[in-house]
């Protein structure tokens, strides 16, 4: 009976739970965006320089090249940290669907797998609480909702660590209600960011593609 | 109390006119506070400050934005950084808005987010222009290059003796009195736009006499103080006076002078503020001088700037937020022989401190020399002689950044630098007597009436 009401649950926070909270954050989203896109947006009318395409291009895979901006290649290790923790929340996130829909290919080795890019981004999310502790620059632009989003986040990924790792009925609960409740907590917090940010990458290159500053020929020496 | 009231409602709905889709992104979540962009801001580079990094000043800014549009707004205000715009916190915009940034764009280059905080801090000005706290001496120049229009019979008259008597001394220097400083020339190919003072219309004279141009020169200057406040109205008007005379001229092309802010406003903004179409294309002089080079019109040798190593500045405005980068290296490559770059350049040049209006703001004057420091010491590094740079305000920084560092170096424009390299076309090359640059060219035409690039 009780192992019985235990998988209802389980089941519960699985799918019911996960479903509800996975809606409200795409209902969520698509608040946000067409909040943005509602806004006048003033056009780039100059004749061209450059091209806007290449330029939107560039943009977004700057993400990838560590060394077309300076402050990532002055601070080579910052750019790691925030792969490995990125690779690690992807998983984390990935795991949500994985697990409950297609249970079948998470193998013991590629959960283990997956348990050790989450671990990293666990331990690269320490560091950055940490820098922001301890850093008078970061300090002084912090708010709350830094250090709830980054501590939650650390939350998040220790649950998925233990989950992934043990299998266990308990971690996956504890897992999956952790996710929820990361899923109604991410549109009103800073870990939204990734909304905007493929508006603000698309804007850069816009014009500054235009503009012939991206094309590499144009890049520092 | 009232009236504090009418300023801070007068503040918000300046704030809401500009609040667009880029400013809506700007001012969200977006910047994570990550602090990547802190140590590429010249200002913290030269301070260590972490109240002058891009990330601080933009978020005087929106923690205001936040107030009006985060949804945990009205709840948890403090929690995600909301807070109410008040008297005191627009005295912070001033500082952070007009004396701790230059708009220089670095930082956006550098924000692995995107975050355009040069836009945010661009608004800031906007929103205290129209609630008149910024600096009265920007309104002042704008208003008086709106003057100038409105009362040019009286500017005219002195304009025309200015020019007449540059002329003779254009011809006295090319050797032929048949050498112009054309004005007022309808279907002329070229309306050039100079800055107040010789110093930018005697070497481009002399350019155009040598390429052979069809030119005719304004009678209003590039430069344009509306932008420095944000003004849309101002910036437009300033900007109008020279678009109206284009098309009254009805010239193929307006070619803007050494100057940065003239040059990226008319080129890449000023098009948006019209609803229609130009009928003619503007480019800088840089565009062109070189254009002059690679099509042979004019001839250059680098041996009569002998003896001198140069070293070019990026100014934000030309290159990182006008395109302008291989075009004056090209044009040097042909002048000089010794060309250093400093690290890092093009895209990432770091501000030299006087962008932004700062070189007229005489208040902020120990802030600018000290914002210029990273500039000043990059500089050094080369171990250059010269320093050309291609925007008045930059120049005039750097000539006060020469003297408070002690560089040593000499700031010149570049088209001051390409006349000296000029070899007249009646000479045969090689055959000519070369002129004495013994460290680095003349100056005469560089002393700078105001700086205004």
């Amino acid at each position: 009976m009780g192992a019985a009401m235990e998988d209802s649950f389980l089941r519960f926070v699985k799918f019911d739970l996960q479903i509800v909270a996975l809606s409200w954050l795409v209902l969520a989203y698509l608040i946000k965006i067409y909040q943005i896109l509602r806004l006048p947006h003033p056009r780039e009318v100059a004749p061209r320089k450059g091209s806007q395409e290449l330029g939107v291009i560039y943009s977004y895979a700057s993400l990838f090249f560590p060394w077309s901006m300076e402050s990532t290649r002055h601070h080579l290790w910052r750019w790691f940290e925030f792969a490995i923790y990125h690779l690690g929340a992807g998983a984390a996130i990935l795991a949500t669907f994985t697990i409950p829909f297609a249970p079948s290919i998470m193998t013991r080795h590629i959960r283990l797998a997956m348990a050790v890019l989450v671990a990293g981004a666990f331990v690269m999310g320490i560091l950055k609480l940490w820098r922001r502790i301890l850093s008078p620059d970061l300090r002084v632009v912090s708010t709350p909702d830094d250090y709830f989003s980054l501590a939650g986040v650390e939350v998040f990924f220790l649950f998925t660590v233990m989950a992934l790792a043990t299998g266990s009925s308990g971690w996956m609960k504890a897992y999956f209600i952790t996710t929820a409740a990361f899923l109604f907590y991410v549109p009103f917090s800073k870990i939204s960011h990734y909304v905007q940010w493929f508006f603000a990458r698309a804007f850069f290159g816009l014009r500054f593609g235009r503009r012939g500053i991206l094309t590499p020929k144009r890049a520092e020496s | 109390m009232n009236e504090e009231k009418n300023i801070i409602q007068k503040a918000e709905e300046e704030l809401k006119k500009r609040y667009t889709r880029n400013m809506a992104v700007a001012s969200s979540n977006l910047c994570v506070h990550c602090g990547m962009c802190i140590d590429q801001c010249h200002y913290h580079m030269a301070t260590g400050d972490p109240k002058v990094s891009p990330v601080a000043k933009a978020e005087h800014i929106r923690k205001v934005m936040k107030k009006e549009h985060d949804w945990l707004r009205r709840i948890f205000p403090r929690w995600v950084g909301a807070g109410e715009l008040t008297e005191e916190g627009l005295d912070r915009w001033v500082d952070a808005a007009f004396r701790d940034c230059t708009l220089c764009q670095r930082c956006i280059v550098n924000c692995p987010m995107g975050v355009d905080t040069p836009l945010v801090m661009a608004t800031a000005r906007g929103v205290l222009n129209a609630i008149g706290k910024s600096p009265e001496i920007l309104r002042e120049l704008a208003d008086a290059a709106i003057s100038r229009e409105e009362n040019m019979e009286f500017f005219k008259e002195f304009y025309l003796e200015q020019i007449k008597s540059m002329e003779e001394e254009l011809q006295a220097k090319v050797g032929d009195p048949k050498a112009r400083i054309p004005i007022e020339v309808k279907g002329a190919q070229i309306l050039y736009v100079p800055l107040s003072g010789a110093h930018t219309i005697m070497p481009e004279s002399e350019i155009f006499y040598h390429a052979g141009a069809s030119w005719t020169i304004s009678m209003f200057e590039a430069s344009n103080y509306g932008v420095f406040l944000q003004d849309p109205v101002r910036a437009k008007r300033i900007t109008e006076r020279i678009v109206k005379e284009a098309e009254r001229l009805d010239v193929e092309e307006v070619v803007i002078t050494e100057c940065g802010h003239a040059y990226a406003t008319s080129r890449w903004e000023a098009p948006k503020w019209f609803d229609r179409p130009w009928k003619f294309k503007v480019r800088s002089i840089l565009e062109v001088m070189d254009e002059y080079i690679r099509l042979g019109r004019v001839r250059l040798d680098p041996s009569r700037n002998k003896g001198i190593s140069v070293t070019y500045h990026d100014s934000c405005n030309l290159g990182r937020n006008g395109g302008l980068f291989e075009e004056p290296r090209r044009i040097l490559r042909a002048c000089v022989k010794d060309l250093r770059e400093m690290t890092p350049n093009r895209r990432q040049s770091i501000c030299c401190g006087g962008g932004g209006g700062l070189v007229a703001l005489a208040d902020y004057d120990d802030a600018r020399l000290k914002a210029g420091e990273p500039k000043a010491r990059q500089i050094r590094a080369t171990g250059a002689d010269t320093v050309v740079a291609s925007c008045d305000n930059c120049r005039h920084q750097l000539g006060q950044l020469n003297e408070h560092y002690k560089l040593n170096v000499n700031v010149v424009g570049l088209a001051e630098l390409m006349v000296n390299a000029i070899v007249p076309k009646k000479i045969p090359l090689g055959t000519e007597k070369t002129w004495a640059v013994s460290n680095g060219p003349s100056l005469e035409m560089s002393q700078v009436s105001g700086a205004q690039g």
